[in-house]
Order: structure tokens, then sequence, then C-alpha cells
């Protein structure tokens, strides 16, 4: 059964819901309180989409990320607080001081659906405070309260104090910890276990002096059609408790270790090989079969029925230091920096998780100091126990001195393109990014409309925002066209925008028997606007239109939609897909073909 | 035939292989069928109710490199995988 529009055909109406925009200098300690027209949501919809307008309005050019001017957006998922399941999300923009250009991050949970209760579409902040501040917000008042006795806190610790503070155990905050304090260009930002950890916000944040935001809303979040919107959710709820999500219900994102191991698709010591020998031994699966050693715990956002988090933590230990075992994250730190020891990986994602970094750019950046240590371009003992692959000794103090900014992590923390340009020596060939942004765990060379969505990426290289690896996966060796290729990289992208600006999990993807049609339906059944399938492609469109607006006046070119040197000059050494590497022409005329498609099919006008 | 097993598919038969009794060469629903008799445990998770599909995002690929076309057979040196298509968060 598909879920169709409650009222098709229905003109456009006023939306329902949280409507406010939240204006905060924090040089001047002022608040500005306005209403949303109706004109907004139906252009942006709510959440990146509404977040990338809002940015767009304030960034007429290049500005310096960690200045006063760089304006930091929260915008509520248009689904949070509501019945619609795995949708209590927010978007968090702001220009990356890793990349320099656009970054919009999501995060999910509590702070997401309480955003909406303070009545809420969107807060943004700009300014800098002169010493630590906590914006606390009750409904309709805001206060700028002193962070001081939060300073150097992670963020959990401070949310903690917050709540102690306040005598109120629902406080939903959003922090940083260490990391986004000392400036650290791929710092994260927390909240309730979730982060919004790619780009660097965490040290927007900490150039603004903004140690946390605090929430407190007890208001009732107003939905045009009760009735409809029950029964839409009830559906997709059902549909993700079934066997779509299983695999996140079930084993959790880093069961992709083995599947990508075999296909010779796992990139290992910094996209060096695509194959891990080890990579048995960091599996989920390892840690569930001992039971002995090792305790499972299952997590999730609020109203989210898959739970898909898998934590795990040794059985003689605090269970509240249990790490998270995403895939990604568990990639960074085993395959890529060569080590199979599965204790090691783990406590590497925790220490990131308690200092507030994200943990594929902090695991890439180690990845790159190991191979520069084997070129002899910084000292294998920079950190105390040998910078080696494969060394799971060294992460935990690496980790340590790239949030503290101490010696070669200092170095580190700017990311591994300025790293490279200040080691020198040809330390530019190891440095695995796009546009500045660190590379996820997907192996490009084997993954050709990837490598093209990675490219051309307006955050950088970011799998969830052109997860065209999906398509390839589908069939590895497929040979279409660079016009299909293309255009799959073009339709990826806006819907990745569609997801982002509803805001629906991703892991939900495949619950969906007509995403667009569906997820219209759904929009028009909780705002009370209406909107078709083509209306939902349009807005996505327009704002990926925006968002490389932005990045233009930033002073991007499409010069710089390209990959690592790597990718281009050695091939892959080992296993299935040995021999495979990009071909830069190749990519040169995907990406002629790509931007010939965009220009073909324009802006498209707004609702 | 032996079948290599990852994701849910090893998580509910609780091997990291089987060996099916097919004569070669065999098509997709062929495989199918003959996988969810074998494994009951797949279905309806991996393998339909019906055995005449795998449930997305679970997929067959030959030595882990690519689907079987429509109508293609394929054997036990093809190196037959039943997986799911990988996304991270």
């Amino acid at each position: 059964m598909t879920m169709t529009s409650p009222n098709p055909g229905a003109a456009a109406g006023t939306f329902v819901g949280p409507r406010d925009l939240l204006e905060i200098d924090l040089t001047s300690r002022t608040v500005r309180r306005s209403l949303l027209g109706d004109d907004v949501f139906a252009d942006a919809l709510g959440g990146v989409g509404l977040a990338v307008r809002l940015i767009e309005e304030r960034v007429r050019g290049p500005l310096d990320p960690l200045g006063p001017d760089n304006p930091i957006v929260f915008a509520a998922g248009p689904f949070a607080s509501t019945p619609v399941p795995a949708a209590n999300k927010h978007a968090l923009a702001t220009i990356s001081p890793l990349t320099g250009l656009l970054n919009e991050g999501l995060s999910s949970s509590h702070f997401s659906a309480v955003l909406r209760r303070c009545g809420l579409a969107a807060i943004v902040i700009t300014g800098a405070a002169d010493a630590w501040t906590t914006i606390a917000i009750d409904g309709d008042d805001v206060r700028f309260e002193d962070a001081s006795a939060l300073h150097g806190l992670s963020a959990r610790d401070a949310t903690k104090a917050l709540r102690e503070s306040y005598g109120d155990r629902s406080l939903r905050v959003c922090a940083i910890g260490v990391a986004g304090e000392r400036g650290v260009r791929y710092a994260a930002v927390e909240n309730d276990g979730r982060q919004a950890g790619r780009g660097g916000t965490g040290a927007v944040f900490g150039a603004k002096r903004l140690k946390a935001v605090a929430l407190r809303g007890r208001g009732e979040v107003a939905i045009a059609d009760p009735a409809a919107t029950a029964a839409l959710s009830a559906l997709l709820r059902e549909r993700a408790l079934g066997p779509k999500t299983a695999k996140y219900r079930v084993l959790g994102t880093s069961a992709n270790l083995r599947v990508l191991q075999r296909m010779g698709q796992l990139p290992t010591r910094n996209f060096t090989a695509a194959q891990f020998e080890g990579a048995g031994n960091v599996t989920p699966e390892r840690a569930r079969e001992s039971k002995d050693t090792y305790v499972e715990l299952r997590a999730g956002c609020a109203g989210c029925p898959v739970q898909c988090e898998h934590l795990y933590v040794r059985k003689q230990r605090d269970r509240r230091t249990a790490a998270a075992s995403e895939y990604e994250s568990v990639w960074a730190f085993g395959p890529n920096c060569g080590v199979d020891d599965l204790d090691a990986v783990l406590d590497a994602i925790g220490r990131c998780d308690v200092l507030g970094l994200d943990t594929i750019s902090t695991g890439s950046a180690i990845a790159f100091a190991m191979e520069c240590a084997q070129h002899d371009l910084v000292p294998c003992d920079a950190f105390g126990p040998e910078l080696r692959f494969g060394n799971g000794a060294v992460l935990l103090p690496a980790i340590d001195a790239i949030a503290e900014r101490r010696g070669l992590g200092d170095v580190l923390a700017d990311g591994v393109r300025a790293a490279a340009q200040r080691i020198g020596g040809g330390a530019e060939r190891f440095a695995m990014h796009c546009k500045g942004l660190e590379l996820p765990g997907y192996e490009p060379r084997a993954l050709p409309t990837y490598a093209l969505g990675l490219s051309t990426c307006t955050r950088g290289a970011c799998h969830n925002r052109a997860a065209t690896y999906d398509r390839d996966l589908r069939n590895p060796s497929d040979v279409r066209d660079d016009e299909a290729r293309a255009r799959d990289a073009i339709e990826a992208e806006d819907r990745a925008v569609a997801w982002d600006s509803l805001v629906l999990c991703k892991f939900v993807r495949d619950c969906f028997e007509d995403f667009e049609t569906e997820a219209a339906a759904l929009w028009s059944a909780v705002s009370g606007v209406a909107l078709d399938a083509d209306g939902l492609r349009a807005a996505a469109q327009r704002t990926w239109e925006r968002k490389r607006a932005i990045n233009a006046r930033l002073g991007w070119t499409p010069h710089d939609d390209t990959l690592p040197e790597r990718l281009f000059e050695e091939s892959i050494a080992d296993g299935p897909n040995a021999g495979r590497r990009v071909d830069p022409e190749r990519l040169a005329s995907l990406r002629d073909v790509y931007e010939s498609l965009r220009r073909d099919a324009g802006v498209p006008a707004s609702a | 035939m032996k079948v290599e097993l990852f994701g849910m598919a090893r998580a509910l038969a609780g091997v990291s292989q089987v060996e099916l009794a097919l004569d070669e060469p065999v098509t997709l629903p062929d495989f199918l069928r003959s996988l969810g008799e074998a494994v009951p445990a797949l279905v309806p998770d991996v393998i339909t109710a019906a055995h005449d599909a795998f449930v997305e995002p679970n997929l067959l690929l030959l030595d882990g490199r690519r689907a079987p076309t429509d109508g293609e057979t394929f054997g036990d040196a093809d190196h037959p995988c039943v997986l799911f298509l990988a996304s991270g968060g």
C-alpha cells in the first residue's frame, strides 16, 4: 500500500506548527523573536532546507568561520514532536572552519522535539560572547548564563551539571566538549548522546564561547490533520519494525565491515589497500560472540522504533562508558588505522565522544599521521607509543593531543588538508579529503557514481549528502553511460536534501514504497501546506542550488570538485577490485555531464 | 553449491556459509527456492515468504562483484554471496 496525500490537489494552505525564528546576538546579548511566513515553509520545508535558506540570507561573501559574523542555525525537523516515527531531528548549519564552505549537519532525539515545543522553527546565533556562555531557552524566555563552571567538561557532564543547576532532569542540552573549546576544526556538537559530528560546528561554538544551548519547552505542537498524520505514521512505524530495518535493529551499521571486506571495498591503512586482514576482529559479530568479555547495549533516538545504536563495553567496566559501534567510527580507527584490536577501537570512539570530536575526521587525521611517520615526515614518537599503522596503543594519546592541541596534535587539529600543508615534504599525497572534509569509509575507486557524488558534494567528502554508493553497490560491475551516472548522482543528492529537509532518518529509507509521494503526503498532513511529489523534488532542488550559491559566495569554484590525488594515481592493490583507480579524464567528463544536467534543470520556482 | 552469508543472513542462519544441493547451472529463482528451503530462518527477513525474491536491501552478488542479470545462470565457481547493501549513518 502506498501512503497518499489526504487532500490531493488542495491549494497551498497556512502552515500549522511552530513557526518562530529566534535570532540571538552573543556580542550584544540581544534577542529578537519573529514569525516565519507561510512562503518560507512552502519554499524550504524545514530542517536543512530552512537552515540553508537562513544561512543564504546572512552570508553574502567570504567570512572567517571562527569569527563573530558566522551564523549558527538550528532548524527543527518539521515532523519533530509529532507521531511521525524516526523524525525527531534537527539541522545544524554554519560555515565550516574545516572546509570554509557551508556545513549542514543533523542531530536528533529529545532536543529536536523540545525545540518545537518552545514554539521554534529555527534559531540563528551570531556574534561572540566575552566569556563562556550558556543560552538558556525556557519557552518564550531567553537568558545568557555564565558557563565558566562548565568549561573543560564533556558535553555529557555539562548536561548533567546544567540539569542539576536547574533542578530539571528533563532539561535538553546541546553542548561542546574540550575539542570545541580548543577550536579543533572537526569538533562535534552533542545532544542526548547524539552528535552533529562533521565539519567542525563545535569549533564555531567554541569561537563564540558558546558552551551550551539548554531548552525547556512544554508547548503543544499543532498538527494540521491529526487523523491523517496518525494513519500515515502508523503505517510507516509498522514498516520500520519489519525486515526493511532489521539490519539496523539486529546488527547495527558496523555489520558493513564484513560486507565491504568481502567486496574489496573497505578502505584500509589510509586508502593504501581495500581489504583489511584484521577486519573480522573489530566487527560487532566478534563483540557479540565474546559474551564473556563484552556487554551489548541498545539505544536510539526518541520516538524511533528502529533503535539502531549498538554499544559495547567490557564486562568489568562502567556501562556508562559503552561506545557506539557505528560503521564509520569503527572503520576510522580500525581498518583505516590498520588496528584490529577491538578494545582499542571502542576506547578511541568513546574518547572522541567525551572530548567532542568527529570520529571520521579524527581517525583519518591519525591514519594520515601514521603514513607521514612511515615516510619520516613526522616523528614516530610524537604521541609516545609508536605512530604506525596497526598500533592501537597510539590512538588514545593521539586523540588527547588533538583535542588539547598539543604538539603534532595541534597540527592535526586543523584537518588533514591544512596539516599536509604545514608538514610539507609531499604530505599532500597522504591527505584523503574533498574540499577539506576527510573521506568516509567507502572505496571510491570501486564505486564510480559514488566517486562523482563525493567530488560534487557541497559539504566536502560526505557519504550522506551524495549517497550514490547505494547504487554502485547494487551492481559493482555496472557499466552505465556518463549521463545515466550523472543523473543518478543528481537524483541521490536531491533526494538526500528532501530527507534532510523533512527531516527523516535515512535508516527508514527502504520503508517507503514511493518516497516522494509518501513523504509529501506526510508533510501535507502534518503542516497543512499541500505538497505533491513534484513539489517535494522542486523544493529539494532549490535547496541544493542554494547550497552551491552559498559556497560560490565563499570562494568555491567547480575546480574544487575533485578527489584526492591518491585515487587517481594509485590503483587498488588487493582483492576483487585490484587494479581499479579513478580515471581523472573520466571523472572530468562525468562532471561536465553532471554540470550540464544541473544547468538544464534550472532552479525551480518557489511554491 | 557453496553460498557465503553476510549481515542479516549470517545472523539469522547462525553460520557463515551454507551448501545447497543444486544441479548447476542455476537460475536466481531456483537459487532462492533452494536457499529458502535449506535455511528457513532466512524467511521472511531475507527471502520473501514465497521464496521468490530477496527482501531489500538483501541481494545476491557473484564473488561480491556483480548481481546476476535476468535469466543469467551461475554456479559454485561464481562464489555466490548473500549480503545487504551497506549504508552508514
